[in-house]
């Protein structure tokens, strides 16, 4: 038998073998919940979101990036030609040359991931990921020698030559390593994770223009809401799942990692990959980061074994350790949707089992008694604006601008933030209405702690109010009731036009409906990316634009826009209340006190509760609007209330 | 935050929604000009608008007409409908920062001078003469009593037409008072007699009010719930009148006051200094509520910080909470509460040097703070200015911590030296007085701003040439105060001792103690019941016709009541010339001011006060090296300009004096001279 032939035999072997771990794996995703998936659409799809999307994210780490241009390309490259050389007989230097160069090409990539394995940076996992590097550059190897014959530099020395014996084994040893990764190891990522670009749950984030970040609703007439094993998930989040590469970027930017709150998002989306392959499993040889506090602790699962609870691979605490900022989410350049996950699990946890910790369950039902999570009466949510006339739409009927006023209508801080704008909009001549009491919560925080009966109950009501008045824009001082109304509401139902305050107050500046001091001499300043306004809403730079509308001296935290760190105050985190040795509004302050700027602008009345309750030696915390009304030309007491 | 939720529910009465619980209750601040609430009166009002509050009832003690003069106090005359575009105007100012604007009228009845503007006689239901005015009133004929009721719904009117959204009528202790009171009514007619024959007059009145004003302006009535008098009226007494105006349904609110004002020593129950507790009649007002029930309840009483205040409305005890004092020491209260600050509030101490004011001198201005009444010349929020430069003050009393706090919130630099080990100067002596330790919060408030702005504190250092020159300033303010004059009394030293060796407890006090008192003030007689309180026999000699003329109405009976309740002997007229030792006693020698007749007293114990000379060294010592050579340009500082003296090119800084360092005045001169000069750095 000629070398070449033996190549032939092995890559055949090995490819027998991948297909059976393959079929397997399938079987395990055929395992999960239906899903409605648009194939063909995905599959043309296909090209644009891993050139484009895929790209822009790996692309953020340019060693990792170049690496994975040779090792993938060059492996690509080489399988295609390894099919006409070697399958084909076809030895052409013509072909075997490009072949040979996709080897070294693929070697090259292999010393890149090796390298990068020698010095291993803590969020990647070690394990079958070490070996992954000698597997690439074997098979690259095995394969160059085999190939050398075919380009004519040498003669084919004969299987028997105790040279191809050893480029033998290695190239038999790579290939079944790589095989079976496809099913069980590192390569999985590349099936699993073009399939999930196919069959994303979520194809309009692949779209150019902002991203639309609705939690999917789900059937609450169903026999089991939410997911506790990993078959209840959607067999393509399952899929997504397994796309995953362990690199660790979600874990790098995950806020309530950094405080050392036992929430890992990696961890959470390799349980589900780990848990969906077998009856049974622990998590003894996961080789990423252990949960923080919980180094020692050991998980069991299985693919119909509940993934939390506290023997569980998830421990409880990660659940409700998560502030749903989607940082990871941004971060991962296999598309995953942590959050989603997230919160499919904890709608179990809320609504199958009442797990819900800390002050969260007294919230939830005070958002039961009273339609707001203060138990306040609803006539009390115009108690701190009363002075400012705001006709209510109930009265007037129609309005251009309808101003939601959301639950920082109950706390001073909110309010001081929404009288300012209300104090500058009219300023500016604008005219604004609101609904008063006709206006519940939007039942946003309920969605997020899992809650999604009263999600729907709140989400039902607000439309019908809102169905019966004419407004052209609703606008808002909170993000997060601007996501519920803008991305959320729709599959309810509710389709409007929602506007954030910022942007409301740039159109004003930028009609030239605003007048302000002269900015000069103005302390530095920072801006604060709220969560839900940046990464879920895609809104970075209106706000910018108008702080530098108020003069220079804007700077940057380091981790700002798409990366911004958390304020600590989202998901309904500050009512779950997960201990951890330090909070994520300190490390956020501490992000600010590091620009010198001596004043943070926020733009979420949660951020400015969460900042603002951060004591010592930092800058001052701001709202834009309060900003705003304070840099007028006109003295700001002047402004009329 | 959750505690002070109950001040921010808004109250809707009739169709005024009032938008938190907190008011200010009518008060005369002297600030009228020719009967008209102008620009001070209505920037004084704005300022609290501006700084939150619910409701600002103004005019205290307004006029309806002219046997009620408004010239006294230079109250508000609403008598006339010149008024009316003031009112307006008013209103307007006060709405913009949608703040709710009531007006008190009244008829003062017996409660006023003769010889005041008008020259007309004062009248009251009976001819009994009113100690606190020594007025002799005319016993009211048919015809005063249906004029004067004309005269309140007239006025009512005006203030309609003037965009008030309420009106007070202030029974207690004025007209309507009197006809309710059997102390003042000894009417045999259907006016006096029975508590419905004493209402018959009020009674007419409030139906006249209602129907000149309509349904949709609110109106209430001032009353007292216990005038503390044995044939005034008693608690019982008042929740039977309040049944009977309430039934009639004409008046919305019942606001709750406690004491009469017939004479000086009800006035200083009503108005509770800081001897007296914190909201010492919240729970007359609370029991009126809980008897009454179907109107809300007001009160005002030395409720000066926002948890009693909170406290007092969560706990249902009143539904609106007046902070009337309170809002003179910071009309922004309700927005520091607000925005979490309240650290930043300067709360009243109950000094009532604001009240004592407009009897004795002139307008309401407050101990502690100095822009108060002056809105048109002096901001309440120091504004930020140019900053960069260095300030260095010298002294820590209230002239230096003024002075620091203003610079740094002009953006600057400052250095405070101040050798004692802590701030406070003469304030805190002051505070060593028993009662008088409620002036320590004056110093807690601006020590609180200083660590705020990070000024440079060094506490226990002293400011030589040296170390002022190794801090290169820009500015020096001297704020170092003085010390005792004892000068002026013919003795060897170590014979006479001054009121601060007792205080600061230098000088353990005498058995038998002469003090004389050559300065009118608190110190003579805050001193004198010190020593009382600790077992001393005190004379009090004071040259002056009587005690302390320049105490006012809310502190002086406080006083005299702890000086004769210990038998401490008052001697006025008469004048310390000499002190000279005999054995282990001391000789007093006295001489009358009007007969130059001379008389000893053999004591134990000779205390002096007659002022402070000024600390001045360091200023002298400073004055060459300066660029203005210390000097002051008066009329720039008047009109707060900057100053721009220049007499020594080569100089370093500018130099100025400040406080008791210049002359002996008080606290609020102090801090007066600080705000005026360091706004324009
Ligand atoms: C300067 C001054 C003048 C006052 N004049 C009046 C007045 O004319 N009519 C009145 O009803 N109360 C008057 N008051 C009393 C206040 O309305 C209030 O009852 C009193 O100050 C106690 O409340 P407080 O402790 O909140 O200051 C006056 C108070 C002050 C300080
Ligand atoms: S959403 Fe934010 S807090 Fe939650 S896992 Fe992701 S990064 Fe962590
Ligand atoms: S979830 Fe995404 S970002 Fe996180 S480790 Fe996996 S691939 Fe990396
Ligand atoms: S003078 Fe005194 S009593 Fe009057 S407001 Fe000022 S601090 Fe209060």
């Amino acid at each position: 038998m000629g070398s070449g032939g033996v190549v032939l035999l092995i890559l055949l072997g090995a490819l027998g073998w991948a297909l059976i771990g393959v079929l397997g794996r399938i079987a395990g995703w055929r395992a999960g919940r239906p899903a409605k998936v648009d194939w063909l659409a995905g599959l043309l799809a296909l090209p644009r979101r891993y050139l484009v999307n895929v790209h822009e994210v790996v692309a953020r780490d340019r060693y990792a990036s170049t690496m994975h241009v040779m090792a993938a390309g060059g492996l690509v490259l080489a399988l295609l030609l390894v099919v006409l050389v070697h399958g084909f007989g076809i030895a052409s230097p013509w072909l075997a040359w490009p072949l040979l160069l996709a080897c070294v090409l693929t070697l090259l990539g292999a010393e890149r991931v090796l390298r990068r394995r020698a010095d291993r940076p803590p969020r990647l996992s070690g394990g079958r990921w070490n070996r992954f590097g000698w597997a690439i550059g074997g098979f690259a190897l095995g394969l160059a020698w085999f190939t050398l014959p075919a380009t004519g530099v040498m003669a084919d020395p004969g299987l028997l030559h105790p040279v191809s014996l050893a480029f033998a084994a290695l190239l038999a040893w790579s290939a079944f390593e790589l095989a079976d990764g496809l099913a069980h190891g590192p390569m999985r990522h590349a099936l699993a994770g073009a399939l999930n670009l196919v069959t994303h749950p979520r194809a309009p984030r692949f779209s150019a223009d902002r991203p639309v970040a609705a939690i999917h609703p789900i059937d609450l007439d169903a026999p089991r809401l939410g997911v506790e094993t990993p078959q209840d998930f959607a067999w393509n989040r399952l899929v997504m799942a397994d796309a995953c590469v362990a690199c660790g970027r979600c874990e790098e930017q995950c806020p309530a990692f950094a405080a050392g709150q036992p929430l890992d998002p990696k961890f959470v989306i390799r349980a589900i990959s780990m848990a969906q392959g077998a009856d049974h499993v622990d998590d003894r040889h996961y080789a990423g980061r252990r949960w923080p506090g919980l180094e020692r602790r050991v998980g069991e699962g299985g693919a119909a074994r509940p993934l939390v609870a506290d023997g569980g691979l998830i421990p409880p605490a990660a659940l409700w350790a998560c502030t749903t900022c989607r940082a990871c989410v941004e971060a991962c350049p296999m598309m995953i949707e942590h959050v989603d996950a997230i919160i499919d699990l904890r709608r179990f946890q809320t609504l199958e089992l009442g797990a819900v910790p800390g002050k969260a369950p007294a919230a939830l039902a005070e958002l039961a008694a009273a339609d707001n999570i203060h138990g306040r009466a609803a006539a009390r949510r115009m108690d701190a604006f009363v002075d400012l006339d705001l006709p209510l739409l109930r009265e007037v009927e129609s309005t251009d601008l309808l101003l939601w006023l959301g639950d920082g209508a109950f706390d001073p801080r909110g309010q001081r933030a929404m009288r300012a704008f209300v104090q500058v909009a009219r300023h500016a001549g604008l005219e604004l209405a609101v609904l008063g009491e006709e206006e519940l919560d939007t039942g946003d925080l309920a969605r997020r702690l899992g809650d999604e009966a009263q999600f729907q109950r709140l989400a039902e009501a607000n439309i019908a109010t809102l169905a019966r008045y004419r407004f052209r824009r609703i606008v808002t001082t909170d993000p997060h009731v601007l996501n519920s109304l803008r991305n959320d509401y729709p599959a309810m139902g509710g389709h409007y036009e929602v506007v954030h305050h910022t942007a409301v107050l740039l159109e004003l500046a930028e009609e030239g409906r605003l007048k302000f001091q002269p900015g000069e001499g103005q302390a530095a300043l920072t801006y604060h990316d709220p969560c839900y306004l940046g990464r879920w809403n895609g809104e970075f730079e209106a706000p910018r634009r108008l702080l530098d509308l108020l003069g220079p001296g804007r700077v940057e935290m380091a981790r700002h826009g798409r990366t911004a760190r958390c304020c600590g105050g989202g998901g309904g985190a500050p009512l779950t209340d997960i201990p951890g040795p330090r909070r994520i509004p300190d490390m956020r302050m501490a992000d600010a006190k590091a620009t010198r700027a001596g004043t943070v602008v926020v733009a979420c009345p949660n951020c400015a509760v969460m900042l603002d309750g951060v004591t010592g030696d930092y800058p001052a915390v701001t709202e834009v609007a309060e900003l705003v009304l304070a840099r007028l030309a006109v003295p700001a007491e002047r402004v009329a209330a | 935050m959750a505690s002070t939720d109950a001040l921010f529910q808004p109250l809707t009465i009739r169709r005024c929604t009032i938008r938190n619980r907190v008011m200010s209750t009518s008060h005369a601040p002297s600030y009228g000009k020719d009967g008209m609430p102008q620009l001070r009166y209505q920037l004084y009002h704005e300022e609290k608008a501006k700084g939150g509050i619910g409701l600002t009832s103004v005019g205290g003690s307004s006029s309806v007409a002219p046997d009620s003069p408004a010239a006294l106090w230079n109250q508000l005359d609403i008598g006339e409908d010149k008024v009316i575009p003031f009112l307006q105007e008013f209103s307007e100012r006060v709405h913009r920062h949608g703040a709710k604007i009531f007006c008190q009228i009244t008829h003062m009845g017996r409660r006023t001078r003769w010889d005041a503007e008008n020259w007309m006689a004062t009248i009251a239901p009976s001819p009994l003469r009113e100690p606190s005015h020594r007025s002799f009133p005319k016993e009211m004929e048919d015809w005063d009593i249906r004029r004067v009721q004309q005269d309140y719904a007239a006025a009512a009117r005006r203030l309609k037409e003037g965009g008030f959204d309420g009106v007070e009528v202030l029974a207690d202790s004025h007209l309507p008072g009197q006809f309710w009171s059997p102390h003042v009514n000894r009417r045999t007619d259907g006016y006096g007699g029975s508590t419905e024959n004493r209402s018959r007059f009020t009674l007419e009145l409030f139906e006249q009010v209602r129907k000149a004003i309509g349904d949709d302006m609110v109106f209430g009535i001032r009353m007292s719930g216990d005038e503390l008098l044995d044939d005034g009226i008693t608690p019982e007494e008042a929740i039977k009148l309040a049944r009977i105006h309430v039934g009639q349904g004409c008046i919305d609110y019942l606001n709750i006051n406690c004491s009469h004002v017939y004479t000086e020593r009800g006035l200083a129950n009503l108005i509770p200094n800081m001897s007296m507790p914190v909201a010492p009649y919240l729970a007359l007002a609370s029991l009126i509520k809980r008897e009454i029930g179907t109107v809300p309840v007001f009160h005002a009483g030395r409720i000066p910080d926002v948890n009693t205040a909170a406290r007092a409305v969560a706990e249902g005890h009143v539904d609106m909470v007046a902070m009337t004092r309170a809002h003179i020491a910071d009309p922004h209260i309700v927005n520091k509460l607000r925005e979490g600050r309240v650290d930043d509030i300067r709360q009243c101490v109950g000094a009532g040097y604001c009240i004592d004011r407009i009897y004795v001198g002139g307008d309401a201005i407050c101990i502690q703070n100095p822009a108060t009444g002056r809105e048109a010349t002096l901001p309440h929020i120091v504004p930020k200015g140019q900053g960069g430069k260095k300030v260095v003050v010298i002294g820590g009393g209230p002239a230096g911590m003024e002075a620091a706090r203003v610079s740094a919130e002009r953006g600057h630099q400052v250095v405070l030296f101040e050798k004692a080990g802590a701030l406070g100067g003469q304030i805190t002596l002051a505070g060593k007085a028993d009662w008088r330790e409620g002036l320590n919060g004056i110093t807690r408030w601006l020590q609180g701003q200083l660590r705020k702005l990070g000024v440079d504190v060094r506490l226990a250092t002293l400011a030589t040439v040296e170390a002022v020159e190794a801090e290169d300033p820009d500015i020096v303010v001297v704020a170092t105060g003085g010390h005792p004059n004892l000068n002026e009394v013919k003795a060897q030293p170590g014979h006479v001792v001054s009121t601060w060796d007792i205080l600061n407890g230098t000088v353990a006090p005498g058995e038998n103690v002469l003090l004389f008192d050559d300065h009118a003030d608190h110190h003579g007689p805050s001193v004198a019941s010190f020593l009382v309180k600790r077992g001393s026999k005190v004379e009090i000699v004071t040259p002056e016709r009587k005690l302390m003329v320049e105490v006012g109405m809310t502190n002086f009976p406080h006083y005299l009541r702890d000086l004769y309740k210990s038998k401490a002997v008052i001697t006025p007229d008469t004048r310390l010339t000499e002190v000279y030792p005999e054995g282990n006693k001391l000789v007093a020698v006295l001489v009358n001011e009007y007969t130059d007749e001379e008389e000893e007293r053999v004591v134990d114990q000779v205390v002096v006060e007659h002022g402070t000379l000024p600390d001045d060294e360091i200023y002298f010592r400073l004055k060459p090296l300066s660029r203005n050579l210390g000097e002051v340009d008066m009329r720039r500082l008047r009109d707060r300009l900057p100053q721009e003296i220049v007499r020594h090119p080569d100089g370093r800084f500018m130099l100025f004096r400040v406080g008791d360092a210049v002359a002996c005045r008080n606290i609020h001169a102090a801090l007066y001279d600080s705000l005026r000069l360091c706004l324009t750095f």
